[in-house]
């Protein structure tokens, strides 16, 4: 069965969640009235895009002339910021298809939102090919449709063709993932809802009833459209690349450029779900779904592929030395100690070095240092974009006619315009559908929840995992191809199983099955918490209440989480600062008692002092 | 029942029955089922919403404002006039002294565009102002009647009380003076002489905006006649000239332009026939630019430089002057002393006594008679500006009641402007003969609109020998009169000027010649071929005398830390077309800026990596020049090739009460020049330049990388290294110091050799070609399979630019904006990059970064036969023909920039705005920066210049060099009628026809006996950027110099 999991493995869903806990957690947001941060927020993208829209506007009856590209450098921050955000897109398609077909669990605590920035970020990106053309009026030329022109083609030559093909693809495609994985949660949604609210959220549900069939096609699409996706991930910045690649401008004709840029979208892309989660998770509370396990994941994924991306600058610039060719090797030189040589130690800095921070464990499942380091790699790729276009368009084969070139008013406010667009558009999104797929999650509780999983022994004894007889029972008990709601009454609803192994169900909250068997765990498991300094018997009862029973479980547990532990939890604990708890429960479970003795010397009622 | 005799067919007449019953039913089919037909069931509320939606629909489409364009069909058609075909006539282009004999090319009564006259000039090329006088007929500010100032501002008159008015001032015992520039015209001079015939006191100054007092004088006291020679560049072997910019802007060069490029052969790279120009100069000027040596000195030590070479080659006299100053003259020397006879002085000096030193050395070597001749002397050039300062004196002293400016400003161009303006204001009365606002008109009572030359009947006598034609091109668009027949007017003479014209001619020019028999036939003859040269011209000799009276005349030299010297642009002269828009963007050749004069400052390589000008300052920087006593702001431009402590700053500029175009761009420095013995002087020792003080908004120049492998010598190292080269890096890192040496010059972009290293170097072009070709075979599909089967059959247009004939005049980019169309953008947008220009000149520094050689190159759209443009394009808009070319699609362009991104020559241009008001919307229409009001081609006067061949671009579409694709059509059609093939000599392309040196062949590649095929042949050629496999059509060839290294020591 796939719901084994190895000891070493973290939990990707905290807080001992129920099923009904997780409807709970994840639907509310759309149900509840917005709050003073998502109104603010929302004001600002809303003018932030209201600015985009009065530069389009501008730029449509004024002409490009109001934009300061000139004879030289035909094209700047529209199509870098066009290239930078098919690229933030990709993370999404990479987490949905390619980690789907993987068996990675952890995607499902951010595939939802990763997918909808897909979405988001491809429309922003598409708006520019429109734009930035001289006559955006006949931009239809572009399309192949027919007509009496002769009938008059696009040049199928073109990589600019090819880029409207992929682009519109891989949108479609998105959208479709994207949707179809929404169907069971706004039916879920749905069976919560009133009124005419519900009658929306049934539409959009597909009157989806849950049943057995649904799930089996449900499955089965979602797997075809993964399979089609997988290839998109790679096409679309491979060809994004080829509008550059195919050229015969020093600095743009380069075969590395199809792996290189689709590592660097992929790279891009999980920068920027990284900024987006780590706001999100907090906003709304979900730290329980994703977890520091999932920013760690996806920071290996950045650390992986930002060392591709650094590696492809290398190449290019052995490349140019090895081809021995002129012009190339001084579009790289120029490239690093030319005009522009700002934005090419920007981008190195950003892209190559910084990532390597996340080789280190504490950087790497560090709130404040991702959410940094990902505001700088998203900058970084922005920096690159810049830097393959403009710098190699301002110098390129004949000297008289080098140029410089900086963006006007106008350009920025578009740039501005399309955050505007993307943040409408997330906002509204947090509002209207659940931020992390609440079918997928539950899928993998059972295997993944941290009351599930996870090292649930006692004490300093290590290694086999006992699985309580209660549990096994339990299994084979919830085999049954039925499924309740929330309250328990047997139901087609959403509170379902899973992609993988479709077949367990919940029984929800009337069940004590789930309670009992955590609190059998918990009794079996147990080990003395008091033995930490800071702890005493009121706190450790309140932790064993929150699925915190042993000295491994504590931990691995924030010094966040314990905090609301003890903020939600009766009595005043406001003189308690759990920072030191984790560090003495390691110690305690490794058996490491005499460190742990030093440490409490140190420390100052479990403060450090 | 029929019963009469009448029927209609058979079956009337057997009274066939069911014809009988259809005659009773009229309407063969039953009514009603018509009523069923589907398409007319309705009903009055489908009427009413018909209605509703018709009328709104209607007034909704009708809300739409579409321009109104006129296009108004000829009620009788003219005979001579076929629409759509163009007519040619012969005429001359005058500006002040300046004289071209031309064709005007006129469509439907217009003259749309000015082509050499190739009967009459050396190679029919044009200069750049002659190209552009076709837009000045257009001008939109020149007047459109008489004018009289009423109070301060001028109110329209007309002639009748115009010429009362004048009549009146004239009458006899006035004292009358006539203020104009040089006139050329005999007949002109005619009717000027009819006024002192008519009117007693009336006497003619002529002064020219530029002086050659000079050497006008320097030869009157030499040869006894008051003139220029002519000057035969072909056959000098050795050119030596003292700051004369013989080639740009010093006389009128078309013709000199030829000579000096037949001089310079290289056609057969083993016998190379090839002059040495060393050019003494402070300033980079497009003469120098040209030079094989130049010996910089400053502008004060012109004079010392002039007598000390007279002195080494005449003998006596002493002459003080830096010893390495010395040494280079000692070779010049030497080398002029070689070539004897063939050897050749000129100098653009002011100063008399250095102007007969340079006399005096071509008389020694033998020059008169074979490379410089007085007998057919240049008349372009009659002024003396010392009677302007006369003038002031007599007015000062209340002597004149009437003063007339013919054609001309002394209040801009004349030094002395202030003092002149301010004794005019003694005068009764001020009359103007004018085109167009100037200056000058501006303080006159009276303005007398005068004909463009393209409007009037005339003549034009540049030489002793040689008189052209004028005849109009187009009847008087205004109410305005041609000179004779202004002041016919106030003699009361009623002869039309067509009369004058010919009446003068027949008497006097009939007896000149034996070709034709009766006057009518040489009149018609005449007219039809532009005009008529003859060689006779009055004989003068030599008889100067020794030259240390002359030395010790000599400008002293200054010790001030900084000159500057002020000199003419090619495009600009001294203002005299300033408000012509196609001259004000042309760039300047050599700094490559346009709209404005910018200050030329001395720029050196610091050792390391920068490039430093005087002060510091930079390409852009604002500075306070203070000359004299006056201040001017301008913004600086780094310039090499200047002498150290020299600055320079051109002329023609900053005027004040011209049209929007010309108004307060740029700086007038006219009032800085010194006036000595009354003769300007070019220069000033009197100058400071203060640091940047601020940063030009619009710095227009065209380009800003201006060096092709400059040669400084590393401070690290003292290894000589490409200082443009290390000027590539701008940050190190603590890396990089001399930056990537070969970036620039191992581009195959421009070749240049010494004649002495060239068979080494057409080695060497030749391996390198040879690589690329490699390179290039080791394609997919075979290049020459392709060419077989889509070029062996028909034409295959190529061009070939030989950079050894182009001196870099800009004719044919003035020339392509003429022919196709190409929009003015405007201050603001050329210093945004969003210059137009299908055609340009890049113009690259070689060698020592302290006195360089100039390769200029011209730039157009190479037609590459794998052209990198075509396959980008996502909608097909540019695709290659049968014919090689590579063509533009306007109305399928998207512009998406994709193909000018893609250009290896950066030759494709963006309609960035609409700047020829061809969109539908009005606000996207950038003004020229200047006026608000009116943008280019935005009035119906202007527009009448457009080519109608030529597609105006709309805003938001990529175009580009055509090769005059509208030409070859013509061509074709042509050779068609006659029922021949076309051979590549039947088209030329407007930049190949303007060229005065024949520096572009356009042709048939596949015309194996062709002139281009010829030019092909040359092992000097070369394809620019040949291994990146475009297959480019247009083929360069290398620049071969003459420099004498030793002089460099």
């Amino acid at each position: 069965m796939s719901s084994y999991v190895s000891p070493i493995r973290e939990p990707l869903i905290t807080g001992s969640k129920s099923y009904h806990d997780i409807t709970e957690d994840l639907v509310s947001p759309t149900e509840k009235v917005p709050s003073a941060s998502w109104v603010i927020g929302f004001v600002l993208a809303i003018s932030a895009l209201a600015v985009g829209l009065f530069c389009i506007a501008w730029t449509i009856w004024h002409g490009i002339g109001t934009w300061n590209l000139n004879r030289t450098v035909g094209w700047g921050w529209d199509i870098t910021n066009f290239v930078w955000w098919i690229g933030i897109g990709h993370a999404g398609t990479l987490i949905s298809a390619i980690l789907l077909l993987f068996r990675q669990k952890w995607r499902t605590g951010v595939n939802r939102a990763a997918e909808a920035m897909t979405i988001f970020a491809v429309i922003c990106a598409a708006l520019f090919p429109g734009i930035h053309v001289g006559r955006a009026w006949v931009v239809f030329y572009f399309f192949p449709y027919p007509n009496t022109r002769g009938p008059l083609w696009p040049n199928f030559n073109s990589p600019l063709l090819w880029d409207l093909f992929a682009i519109s693809t891989y949108f479609t495609v998105s959208l479709l993932f994207w949707y179809t994985g929404l169907v069971p949660d706004f039916a879920t949604v749905r069976d919560r809802a009133k009124g005419f609210r519900k009658k929306i959220y049934n539409f959009l549900s597909f009157g989806w009833t849950g049943a057995a069939k649904h799930w089996q096609r449900w499955e089965y699409l979602s797997l075809v459209l993964a399979g089609v996706a997988t290839p998109l991930v790679l096409s679309v910045h491979t060809i994004v690349s080829f509008d550059f690649a195919t050229s015969v401008i020093p600095g743009w004709h380069t075969t590395i450029f199809p792996p290189y840029f689709v590592a660097g979208a992929i790279f891009s892309g999980f920068a920027m779900v990284l900024t987006l989660m780590i706001v999100t998770r907090k906003i709304l509370n979900l730290q329980d779904y994703i977890t520091i396990a999932h920013i760690e994941s996806m920071n290996k994924v950045i650390l992986a592929t930002g060392t591709i991306v650094g590696v492809a600058y290398l190449t290019e610039l052995f490349i140019a030395w090895y081809s021995g060719y002129v012009y190339e090797q001084f579009a790289f030189f120029n490239r690093a100690l030319g005009p522009y040589w700002w934005s090419y130690f920007g981008m190195m800095a950003c892209n190559v070095i910084t990532p390597q921070f996340f080789w280190f464990r504490k950087i790497r499942r560090s709130i404040f240092w991702t959410f940094l380091l990902s505001i700088v790699v998203n900058i970084g790729m922005w920096f690159e974009r810049f830097v393959i276009i403009a710098t190699t368009l301002a110098r390129d084969y004949l000297p008289s006619s080098w140029s410089y070139y900086s963006p006007t008013w106008v350009e920025m406010g578009i740039y501005l315009g399309t955050f505007g667009l993307f943040f409408t558009f997330y906002l509204l999104f947090t509002r209207v559908a659940p931020v992390v797929a609440i079918a997928e999650v539950k899928s993998i509780l059972k295997s993944s929840g941290n009351q599930y999983s996870g090292k649930a022994e006692p004490g300093h004894h290590h290694a086999h995992v006992t699985v309580d007889p209660h549990f096994k029972s339990y299994l084979n008990k919830s085999s049954y191809d039925y499924a309740r709601d929330d309250k328990g009454n047997l139901s087609y609803g959403s509170t379902a199983p899973s992609r993988t192994s479709r077949l367990v169900e919940d029984e929800g909250e009337k069940s004590s099955t789930a309670s009992t068997l955590a609190s059998t765990a918990s009794t079996l498991a147990a080990d003395d918490l008091k033995k930490i300094e800071g702890i005493g018997p009121k706190i450790a009862e309140a932790l064993n209440a929150s699925g915190i029973t042993t000295f491994a479980q504590l931990s691995e547990t924030t010094t966040e989480r314990l905090q609301e532990i003890l903020d939600t939890s009766e009595g005043n604990y406001k003189g308690n600062n759990p920072e030191s708890w984790a560090m003495q429960a390691k110690l305690a479970a490794d058996g490491n008692w005499d460190e742990l003795k030093d440490l409490q010397e140190r420390l100052d009622g479990g403060k450090f002092a | 029942m029929q019963n009469n005799q009448v029927w209609v067919g058979q079956k009337d007449l057997t009274n066939d029955q069911e014809f009988l019953n259809s005659i009773d039913r009229e309407f063969k089919d039953d009514i009603t089922t018509l009523e069923k037909a589907p398409e007319l069931q309705g009903n009055r509320r489908d009427f009413l919403k018909m209605l509703g939606f018709g009328v709104t629909a209607a007034t909704v489409a009708a809300g739409c404002d579409i321009p109104v364009k006129k296009a108004l069909p000829y009620v009788t058609k003219p005979d001579s006039i076929i629409p759509g075909v163009a007519t040619f006539y012969a005429t001359t282009f005058v500006e002040g002294g300046d004289v071209e004999p031309i064709l005007v090319k006129t469509r439907e009564g217009r003259p749309i565009k000015i082509e050499g006259n190739d009967s009459l000039s050396k190679t029919g090329g044009t200069s750049a102002r002659a190209q552009a006088s076709v837009l000045s007929l257009y001008n939109i500010k020149r007047y459109r009647q008489p004018q009289l100032k009423d109070g301060t501002a001028f109110a329209n008159s007309d002639w009748a009380t115009i010429d009362k008015k004048v009549k009146d001032a004239l009458k006899s015992g006035n004292k009358v003076k006539v203020i104009t520039n040089t006139i050329v015209s005999p007949t002109s001079k005619k009717a000027l002489a009819s006024l002192s015939e008519n009117y007693s006191g009336v006497s003619v100054i002529t002064y020219d905006p530029v002086s050659y007092a000079g050497i006008l004088d320097a030869n009157l006291a030499d040869f006894g006649k008051r003139a220029i020679p002519t000057y035969h560049f072909d056959k000098a072997k050795v050119i030596v000239s003292f700051d004369a910019d013989f080639l740009g802007s010093w006389l009128p060069n078309g013709d000199v332009s030829a000579d000096y490029i037949a001089g310079r052969d290289v056609s057969d790279v083993t016998a190379v026939k090839m002059s040495r120009h060393f050019q003494v100069e402070s300033h980079m000027s497009l003469t120098g630019s040209n030079a094989d040596n130049r010996v910089l000195v400053r502008p004060s030590q012109m004079g010392s430089a002039i007598a000390y070479l007279a002195s080494k080659i005449v003998g006596g006299g002493n002459v003080q002057l830096p010893p390495t100053i010395k040494s280079k003259l000692d070779k010049v020397e030497n080398q002029l002393r070689a070539a004897g006879s063939k050897g050749l002085v000129v100098s653009a000096s002011n100063n008399s006594a250095e102007q007969q030193l340079v006399n005096a050395i071509n008389h020694a070597i033998g020059a008169y008679g074979t490379t410089v001749s007085m007998n057919n002397a240049n008349l372009s050039r009659q002024g003396d500006e010392a009677d302007l300062g006369a003038l002031i004196t007599e007015l000062k002293s209340n002597a004149i009641d009437v003063v007339i400016f013919n054609q001309c400003n002394p209040l801009y161009d004349y030094a002395g402007a202030a003092a002149l303006a301010n004794a005019l204001t003694k005068v009764k009365t001020k009359i103007a003969i004018g085109y167009a606002d100037n200056e000058t008109n501006a303080v006159c009572d009276i303005i007398a609109p005068v004909n463009h030359y393209l409007e009037s009947w005339g003549d034009a006598q540049p030489t002793e020998g040689t008189i052209y034609l004028q005849q109009p091109t187009i009847s008087k668009i205004f109410d305005t009169r041609q000179l004779e027949e202004i002041i016919m007017g106030w003699t009361g003479d009623t002869t039309q000027a067509v009369d004058f014209l010919k009446t003068s001619w027949k008497t006097d020019r009939f007896a000149t010649q034996s070709k034709y028999l009766s006057p009518t036939s040489f009149w018609e003859n005449s007219l039809k071929k532009g005009g008529q040269v003859s060689t006779s011209g009055t004989a003068a000799s030599y008889n100067g005398g020794g030259i240390s009276g002359l030395i010790s005349r000599v400008t002293k030299p200054s010790t001030s830390e900084l000159e500057i010297k002020f000199f003419e642009t090619s495009q600009m002269a001294n203002g005299q077309s300033a408000d012509n828009p196609w001259l004000m963007e042309m760039p300047d050749p050599v700094a490559r800026t346009s709209w404005g004069n910018y200050l030329a400052v001395p720029v050196n390589f610091d050792g390391t990596r920068t490039m430093v000008g005087l002060n510091n300052l930079k390409d852009g920087d604002l500075v306070e020049v203070t000359v004299g006593d006056i201040k001017y702001t301008v913004p600086v431009i780094q310039q090499f090739g200047m002498h150290p402590e020299t600055v320079a700053l051109a002329l023609g500029y900053g005027r004040s009460n011209s049209s929007p175009v010309a108004n307060d761009v740029g700086v007038n420095v006219n009032a800085s020049l010194p006036i000595v013995n009354g003769r300007a002087q070019y220069f000033s020792d009197r100058v400071s330049v203060t640091n940047q003080i601020g940063k030009e908004k619009s710095f227009s120049c065209v380009q800003y990388h201006h060096t092709y492998g400059v040669k400084g010598t590393d401070e690290a190292t003292g290894e000589t290294i490409n200082a443009d080269e290390a000027a590539t890096v701008f940050v190190t890192y603590g890396a990089v110091q001399q930056g990537f040496q070969g970036a620039i010059t191992d581009r195959s972009v421009i070749y240049n050799s010494n004649v002495k290293d060239l068979t080494d170097s057409v080695k060497h072009l030749k391996e390198k070609r040879g690589h690329a070709q490699y390179l290039n075979d080791q394609g997919m599909y075979p290049y020459e399979e392709y060419m077989e089967d889509k070029y062996s059959q028909g034409h295959h247009w190529g061009m070939h630019v030989d950079l050894n004939s182009c001196t870099g005049c800009g004719a044919c980019t003035v020339a392509c904006m003429a022919e196709n169309n190409v929009p003015v953008v405007g201050k603001r947008e050329v210093s945004r990059h969003h210059e137009m220009t299908w055609l340009r000149i890049d113009r690259y520094y070689y060698g020592d970064v302290e006195n360089p050689n100039v390769v200029y190159q011209p730039m157009m759209c190479q037609h590459c036969d794998n052209a990198p443009c075509e396959n980008v394009c996502p909608v097909n808009a540019t695709n290659h023909s049968s014919e090689g070319l590579n063509q533009m699609t306007y109305n399928r362009c998207v512009g998406t920039r994709y193909c000018a991104n893609n250009c290896p020559y950066k030759v494709r241009r963006f309609n960035w705005m609409d700047y020829t008001t061809a969109d539908l919307f009005p606000a996207n229409q950038p003004a020229m920066g200047l006026d608000t009001e009116i943008p280019f081609y935005g009035d119906d006067l202007t527009r009448m210049v457009l080519n109608p061949d030529v597609t105006v671009r709309v805003r938001g579409v990529i175009e580009k060099c055509s090769f005059c694709v509208q030409r070859l059509q013509e061509g074709k059609l042509t050779a068609k009628k006659e029922g021949r093939r076309l051979q590549d000599s039947d088209v030329k392309t407007a930049c190949a026809a303007a060229c005065n040196t024949d520096a572009i062949t356009f042709g048939d590649m596949n015309n194996k006996g062709g002139d281009l095929s010829k030019k092909l042949k040359s092992p000097l050629n070369y394809i620019a950027l040949e291994e990146i496999n475009v297959k480019s059509s247009v083929t360069y060839t290398m620049k071969v110099n003459n420099r004498d290294i030793t002089l460099d020591a």
